[in-house]
């Protein structure tokens, strides 16, 4: 004998499957724009810095400073896209926008270097985008570093050749050619993408969004149309208790999320190159959770608002900062400490955390169970609170 | 008395009784003044603070093998500098990796057994770091951050000949943000971002509403045309979102410092367009869907994510493939938020900004003309 709970959550999921398989256009937009929307999305968000737009500014126009200004450009940070001599021209390309940094040669460049002087090369970045200014100006302050200590290296041996008497050097029969002084060299080990490519991090954090937004505006819509339509009252007079109803209701969508997620794994990994290292199995756990969460979060919104307009403003109201404060967009390790209780309750910043581990950095199940039972407790505390004030708006 | 400048004079009273009309609504239902004039000023104050590239206090597991004066100053100068902070010290690297995985430290900074002893020897030392490189904007941030103090942690010894070597000396110069504090460039873009947000919300619901309920079909009784129509919905939203322009504005200035360095004719034109392009463009969902549960869909849909992700907000539209970037020259949001950084940060006025106020004014023209055209007087 199947118990009577279940017959009746079965005969509600599959009126709320009638519902939306009806509805092509949002069928349409339930099941293939997430992943439309990453194909598309997955190319933009890259803010890789390298090609920063330069003005070179020589006024010393000889051969050296054609040779230092050539090999600055050389990692290719810095691109050249526009050369002059006019100060004023340089400005004005800062100005507009149109140029992020200048890198200035100044008069006498090569002289007072072959003099052995200090020479100054100047770089002028646009500090509206202060990490791109940052790695522009990072990119010169290394040049000039590394370039002053082989000159330094280079006037030391030219010393000791000075100093030796008798044959001339072999560089290959003396070992200590260049003589060595004392240097700290940091050598960096990327792990994870050792190509430091934005969009790696970034696609996982758009399927969180993506997911978020059809699973959030769908259930906090549903209801209120019910309501506004008036067929919940035909459904209240069913004889249902309200758990069954919401837990009836929401199954369809968990299915319906958990494929976007697939889809979107899909083309994650196919289009953009991203791995999977880790435990697929907690990803998908993991996915199963948030769907649960942020319907959940959906729901209540629904029993909160009374009509479709109020729903609506609601869902904007919880996805705007769920949006970004939540670590996708920008690093948390920046947010302020009076803002940290709001970024740490919001359920993606768990869920991003768990796919972005298990893609990337290959994280198992061990290291990731304290983001699933946060992420299991929010979704019973939101569902039950969401059926406790459904049950309150029946009665 | 039917000349010409009559027709204009009953035309512009339909589009102003059309404009009363929405003030009404407008005015009995506060929601709607709470979300137009308030919600901009919360969001922009909650997220100003927390959308930010300026990383501080960044966590990092020190690993000491070599465990002698020398190397004990190099872990001083990580813990002295504001950025990084030494959160834990260890002896096995495998173990600190480990922590990165679990989020509790962005890099390992590995102090080889032989750092002092090649350093005394007047040799090259190495520093190992690993970073966790999955986050690519941070983990950059880290290996720069880690590399300045690095070169400083080791001053250059006695003995290094100083004069009479030529060395360069590089000098940096930032402008228009000297501090180089992110809320700069995020700002603005954040303003145009809710802005985006509020107008659509504004809009995208009041014509789908109307279908829905049957008061179109009382509009459709009065002899108002249906470009009148358009404009009378427009018109009051459009004062409402220049009240929303001053405010966030205002609250940038006071509470980011965001300066207003440019030309603020420039400035309030652009933003008059901006607002026109995105609430012709909620009007245009609505009218196009007539179902305020699609509605909101599409409307989010086409605002939300695009807004964020192709704008040049938070990725910059060069870093874009071919084609997103048309995309994004053809959404007003780019060019606002262009403006916006151009006027306010970088002091520019007309001239400089004539391409993306002409791309603003094209864009509002045009959805203001879609929408009208879309807009049928029939009952289907």
């Amino acid at each position: 004998m199947v118990p009577r709970w279940l017959v009746q959550l079965l005969a509600v999921a599959l009126k709320e499957i009638r519902h939306t398989v009806r509805d092509k256009r949002m069928m349409g937009i339930l099941l293939l724009a997430p992943a439309l929307q990453l194909g598309i999305f997955g190319f933009a968000v890259d803010f890789d810095v390298d090609r920063v737009p330069t003005v070179v500014v020589d006024h010393d126009q000889t051969q050296t400073s054609r040779l230092h200004v050539e090999r600055v450009l050389a990692d290719g940070t810095l691109v050249r896209r526009m050369t002059t001599t006019s100060d004023r021209a340089a400005e004005d390309a800062l100005d507009s926008g149109e140029m992020s940094a200048a890198l200035v040669v100044p008069a006498g460049f090569s002289r007072d270097l072959a003099r052995g002087q200090a020479v100054h090369l100047q770089v002028v970045v646009d500090g509206t985008d202060p990490n791109r200014g940052a790695v522009a100006a990072a990119a010169v302050a290394r040049y000039g570093r590394t370039e002053t200590m082989r000159m330094i290296k280079e006037q030391l041996q030219k010393q000791k050749t000075a100093a030796r008497v008798g044959p001339a050097l072999d560089p290959l029969t003396t070992p200590q050619a260049m003589p060595s002084i004392p240097d700290v060299v940091m050598l960096p080990r990327v792990l994870h993408n050792p190509r430091l490519r934005t969009s790696m991090y970034m696609v996982p954090g758009i399927i969180a969004l993506l997911l978020l937004i059809v699973t959030v505006i769908i259930t906090s819509m549903g209801l209120a149309r019910e309501r506004e339509t008036g067929t919940l009252e035909q459904v209240m007079v069913t004889p249902m208790s309200s758990i069954v109803l919401l837990v009836g209701k929401l199954l369809p969508y968990v299915a319906i999320g958990l494929f976007d997620f697939m889809l979107a794994i899909v083309v994650a990994t196919r289009v953009f190159g991203v791995p999977i290292r880790g435990s697929f199995a907690v990803a998908v756990v993991g996915t199963g959770l948030y769907v649960v969460c942020t319907l959940g979060v959906g729901l209540l919104i629904s029993t909160i608002s009374r009509t479709q307009q109020q729903a609506f403003i609601g869902g904007f109201l919880f996805l705007l900062p769920t949006l970004l404060l939540s670590g996708v967009m920008t690093p948390l390790w920046g947010i302020p400490n009076w803002l940290l209780p709001i970024s740490k309750i919001i359920p993606v910043k768990y869920y991003v955390e768990i796919i972005r581990g298990v893609l990337l950095r290959g994280s198992t199940l061990g290291d990731l169970t304290f983001h699933l039972a946060v992420l299991a407790a929010e979704g019973v505390l939101v569902l039950g609170f969401a059926a406790w004030r459904f049950q309150r708006s029946l009665g | 008395m039917t000349g010409p400048l009559n027709v204009i004079w009953y035309s512009i009273n339909r589009v102003f009784a059309m404009a009363a009309k929405e003030f009404t609504h407008i005015r009995r239902d506060p929601q709607t003044l709470l979300m137009a004039l308030v919600m901009p000023v919360a969001l922009l104050l909650l997220f100003g603070f927390g959308v930010t590239f300026d990383l501080e206090n960044l966590p990092v597991v020190v690993v000491d093998l070599d465990r002698t004066q020398v190397s004990r100053g190099v872990v001083q100068s990580f813990n002295a500098s504001r950025d990084l902070v030494v959160s834990a010290q260890m002896q096995d690297p495998e173990a600190a990796i480990a922590l990165t995985r679990k989020l509790e430290a962005v890099a390992v900074v590995v102090i080889p057994q032989d750092f002092s002893r090649k350093l005394a020897r007047s040799e090259r030392a190495e520093l190992q770091l690993v970073v966790d490189g999955a986050d690519a904007s941070t983990a950059i941030q880290v290996i720069n951050k880690a590399d300045a103090v690095a070169s400083s942690a080791i001053p250059i010894p006695p003995g290094t000949p100083v004069t009479g070597v030529p060395r360069i000396v590089v000098d940096t110069w930032t402008l228009y943000n000297p501090t180089g504090r992110s809320a700069l460039l995020l700002v603005p873009g954040l303003m145009a971002y809710i802005l985006a947000m509020v107008c659509v919300l504004l809009t995208a619901l009041t014509v789908a509403r109307e279908w829905e309920r049957g008061s179109m079909e009382q509009l459709f009784t009065t002899p108002i045309r249906r470009g009148e129509l358009i404009v009378g919905k427009l018109l009051p939203y459009v004062v409402l979102g220049f009240l929303a322009v001053l405010l966030v504005l205002s609250a940038g200035a006071w509470v980011f410092g965001v300066p207003i360095r440019g030309s603020l004719a420039a400035l309030g034109l652009a933003a008059f367009l901006f607002l026109i392009g995105m609430l012709a463009q909620g009007l245009f969902v609505s009218v196009v869907t007539k179902n305020q549960m699609v509605a909101t869909q599409v409307g989010t849909i086409t605002s939300m994510l695009p807004v964020q992700l192709l704008s040049g907000f938070i990725f910059p539209v060069a870093n874009m493939p071919k084609p997103l970037q048309v995309i994004a020259q053809v959404m007003p949001a780019t060019h606002f938020i262009a403006a916006l950084r151009g006027i306010l940060l970088r002091g520019n006025g007309f001239a400089e900004q004539k391409l993306h106020l002409l791309a603003l004014l094209a864009f509002a023209v045009f959805m203001v003309l879609v929408t009208a055209a879309k807009f049928r007087r029939r009952l289907d």
